[in-house]
């Protein structure tokens, strides 16, 4: 049973990330590599400020979504001038930049969340507490799961609305013809300021609810590879829907438990599980570049 | 003054990825991440022959031919038939990843995830004036250079450079005067894959090497063309060197960890003044990419 409960909150934790991505992908066609940087940094924020600053989950969390928010101007910047592949690459440079951040800012002999070691470097904060709202403390797995349910029902019914808006239609006619939307007289750098910075607020959420859910959180939080897992999600599921970034979770979310029940030893089951993303992406990008359940083909 | 140097041979190294990089983004706009995996994966078959014993020549000829032979793959399996089905540049670019992090993984697999080092004792040093070059350093910086001018004759002089110079400027109006750009883009795949292999080899020799080291490389090589330009051959090699000079400097006057930050902050700089790169000329705004 507590083996399902985390299964649940993990699916929920990279559904809202799924979910959020699909906001810069499949509604503004920009791939970005730089997710799990902000993630990681909405996961450090949440854990200074729960921690450190003694601040209640509601206001750390908060806290925990308006700093990548705000960071995220550091993909939405260079998205004015490039598209395609090298805004990849930048947003690669990005997350590399994100992860050498949270990786270096340590300090030995200074306490942890001080200024000179704000993230404790390789070794992370630990002892995170879990979340109290109103009194009420989540501290069974159970409660936690139902926690991460919520949230990501909220997210989930913002997402649907910004889907149908006038807003989420800008975003799509701006991914199709970028010029044309411009022609129209639409402030297409402000659409895609503003898309980033939801977006990474929302993947700043979910790194609120892996902090407060796991209690500890170091760098590789924000390497690559989980950029490649949130993006491979996302183009396994489909991008440019709803039900595709859902889909997508559930099926990678899927595949390490499998390799686990098929007794592969623990040496090579990390690296099969990576393998296996990496043949997901290419097999897809040849039989069916729009994903299992997906209306966005990458441009 | 030593730290220039110093920084001149790490950037003739980027240049060196970098023009591979190049030669097959110009003639066929693949965007061609898969590099990283042939980067990782050459010192690790020259590392193998070594520790078998084998001779040097012996275990530079193996990993520059498995090099090319992977390069090739690439585009046999897997780029040619997205690009005949007329596949979007993303679809290249994600396929490539996938190929990148699946080459990580088997060699992960195979050698291990720990870092390891190709040459063998402690490198000797050379003084020369007011410098002093490790060994590794010289052989890199010599190598990389003759890669360097090797390529601009062969694209600026030869037949096949000229035909390889066209196939960047318009491969459909190529193909319509009878030429193969099939073959010439096979010969693309295959210097690039040469150039990585050599690049990843050299940097080995200098600083050792694990399997996840690729994909970093391969970013310093696409910062040096963002810095270049885009649209010549040869402004990634000024990128390139700009590029390890300023690495060079930071970790002088600061610190080894804000490398990385650095780097970025030149990005940006770069994409405010001049998002063209240096010697980049100004397209218009449908073919900006």
């Amino acid at each position: 049973m507590n083996y399902a409960l985390h299964l649940l909150i993990y699916f929920n934790l990279y559904a809202i990330l799924a979910l959020s991505l699909n906001l810069v992908v499949g509604y503004c066609g920009l791939l970005t590599l730089a997710h799990a940087g902000y993630y990681a940094l909405g996961a450090y924020t949440y854990a200074l400020l729960a921690q450190v600053a003694g601040l209640g989950f509601v206001p750390a969390a908060i806290g925990g979504m308006v700093v990548p928010a705000v960071l995220s101007l550091a993909v939405s910047l260079p998205a004015w001038r490039f598209k395609g592949d090298f805004f990849v690459m930048i947003s690669l440079a990005v997350q590399a930049f994100l992860f050498s951040v949270l990786y270096n800012w340590f300090n030995a002999g200074a306490p942890v969340g001080s200024w000179s070691n704000l993230t404790n470097g390789p070794f992370g904060i630990s002892g995170i507490p879990r979340p109290t709202i109103l009194g009420y403390q989540f501290n069974t797995i159970g409660s936690m799961a139902a926690l991460s349910l919520g949230l990501l029902a909220l997210s989930s019914l913002v997402f649907w609305r910004l889907k149908g808006s006038p807003w989420g239609r800008l975003l799509k006619a701006m991914r199709d013809d970028e010029l044309a939307a411009r022609g129209l007289g639409k402030n297409t750098r402000l659409a895609k300021v503003q898309a980033f910075a939801i977006a990474c607020a929302f993947a700043g959420l979910a790194g609120v609810i892996y902090a407060s859910y796991v209690s500890y959180i170091d760098p590789s939080s924000a390497s690559l590879d989980e950029s490649i897992l949130m993006l491979s999600m996302l183009l396994v599921g489909g991008a440019g829907n709803f039900r595709g970034p859902l889909v997508g979770a559930a099926v990678l979310l899927a595949i390490p438990e499998i390799l686990r029940f098929a007794a592969i030893p623990d040496a090579v089951a990390a690296n099969l599980r990576l393998l296996i993303y990496g043949l997901l992406l290419v097999v897809m990008m040849h039989a069916r570049p729009q994903g299992l359940a997906g209306e966005y083909r990458v441009r | 003054m030593q730290i220039l140097v110093n920084g001149l041979i790490q950037g003739l190294l980027i240049a060196v990825l970098a023009l591979g990089f190049m030669s097959v983004y110009l003639p066929t706009r693949v965007f061609f991440v898969g590099l990283a995996g042939v980067y990782t994966v050459s010192p690790f078959l020259a590392w193998q022959v070594r520790s078998a014993g084998g001779p040097w020549w012996l275990a530079l000829v193996l990993a520059g031919l498995v090099s090319i032979a992977l390069s090739l793959a690439c585009e046999l399996l897997n780029h040619r038939r997205l690009d005949r089905r007329g596949a979007s540049s993303g679809a290249h670019l994600i396929s490539s990843l996938g190929i990148f992090i699946v080459v990580v993984q088997v060699v992960a697999m195979i050698w291990g995830n720990e870092t390891k080092v190709l040459r063998t004792g402690i490198d000797s040093i050379y003084r020369m004036g007011g410098v002093t070059l490790t060994r590794s350093q010289v052989v890199g910086g010599m190598v990389s250079l003759v890669c360097l001018l090797g390529y601009y004759l062969w694209l600026r002089f030869s037949n096949l450079g000229l035909r390889f110079r066209a196939l960047a400027d318009n491969p459909v109006q190529l193909a319509l005067y009878g030429y193969n750009t099939d073959r010439l883009r096979l010969i693309a795949f295959g210097i690039s894959g040469l150039l990585a292999g050599i690049s990843g080899i050299l940097m080995a020799y200098d600083v050792g090497f694990d399997p996840h080291a690729g994909l970093h490389a391969v970013l310093l090589a696409i910062v040096a063309v963002i810095v270049g330009g885009r649209n010549s051959f040869l402004a990634p090699i000024l990128g390139g060197v700009l590029l390890g000079v300023l690495r060079a400097e930071v970790v002088w006057y600061l610190s080894a960890r804000w490398q990385e930050a650095a780097t970025f902050l030149l990005v940006v700089v770069v994409l405010f003044l001049r998002p063209q790169g240096l010697l980049g000329s100004r397209g218009r705004l449908e073919a900006d990419t």
